[in-house]
């Protein structure tokens, strides 16, 4: 009988431990028939996630915990991003939505940040921002079933 | 990361291999703004071997432009992965960055 199967993983607050999340997550989605480009989908919203937990719920100082929850169910991929740092502004999920258009003819476009969220929203199916008992989480999903890379809302 | 960097006529050419992410980045951006400033500012960055990228990787692309188009110069993009590829088109900075399959054809752009 198909059922959740549930794995969590914690580093430390250090960017050079964010890649061992990446092999243990491509790892889970190798018992899943998802195409390699969902798979790189997937696992670029996590570090996005990961990313935003470490520089800047934490500052980028090292010496705290990220935890991620994987949770792979019939049809469904899902994975949470748990720290204790500073909490996000809950508006900054809400307006991410859009990916601003550069253009190549006005440098004020050229913005070398801030595309974080707007990548997490547009490789899962869903994403919310959550804080309980004073930890920041990060909850996202994406249906095993997608018609295809980039083609979330 | 490794880095692997050559001039032709004046066009510097720099191959990455590997992830480039967030903890590959501050290495990244100093070595490719320093390419920069010491040549003319023409890069092909030639992206076939780097496999995933995040946004933090993209923040060092957008840099290294900023700083070509600085001195009047530019930088092209080589040899996308599909990964990679997939990264550029979904933030749009295909419409900022020209990309070639061929390098003969990104140094041509630059010259």
């Amino acid at each position: 009988m198909a059922m959740t199967r549930t794995i969590s993983l914690a580093i430390d607050s250090r960017p050079e431990c964010i890649e061992l999340l990446s092999l243990a997550l491509r790892g889970l989605c190798g018992l899943t028939a998802l195409p390699p480009l969902a798979i790189a989908e997937i696992d670029l919203a996590m570090v996005e996630a990961v990313n935003n937990a470490v520089e800047h719920a934490y500052r980028g100082e090292p010496g705290h915990s990220v935890v991620v929850e994987l949770r792979l169910s019939p049809g469904c991929l899902g994975l949470s991003v748990r720290d204790r740092g500073e909490p996000m502004d809950p508006w900054r999920l809400a307006g991410s939505a859009e990916i601003a258009e550069p253009d190549r003819a006005d440098p004020a476009t050229w913005r070398p940040r801030g595309r974080g969220l707007a990548i997490i929203k547009s490789c899962m199916d869903s994403v919310e921002y959550q804080i309980q008992d004073g930890a920041n989480i990060l909850v996202m999903s994406r249906k095993l079933d997608r018609a295809g890379p980039g083609s979330g809302s | 990361m490794v880095l692997t960097h050559r001039n032709t006529d004046g066009i510097d050419i720099v191959a990455l291999a590997g992830r480039l992410v967030m903890a590959d980045v501050p290495q990244v951006r100093q070595r490719l703004l320093a390419v920069v400033e010491q040549g003319q500012g023409k890069l092909v960055l030639d992206l076939a071997d780097v496999g995933f990228m995040d946004s933090s990787g993209l923040s060092v692309l957008v840099s290294v432009f900023k700083a070509a188009r600085l001195k009047n110069g530019d930088v092209v993009l080589l040899r996308l992965n599909p990964t990679v590829r997939s990264l550029i088109e979904l933030t749009r900075l295909h419409q900022v960055f020209s990309i070639f399959d061929d390098e003969t054809a990104a140094l041509a752009r630059l010259r």
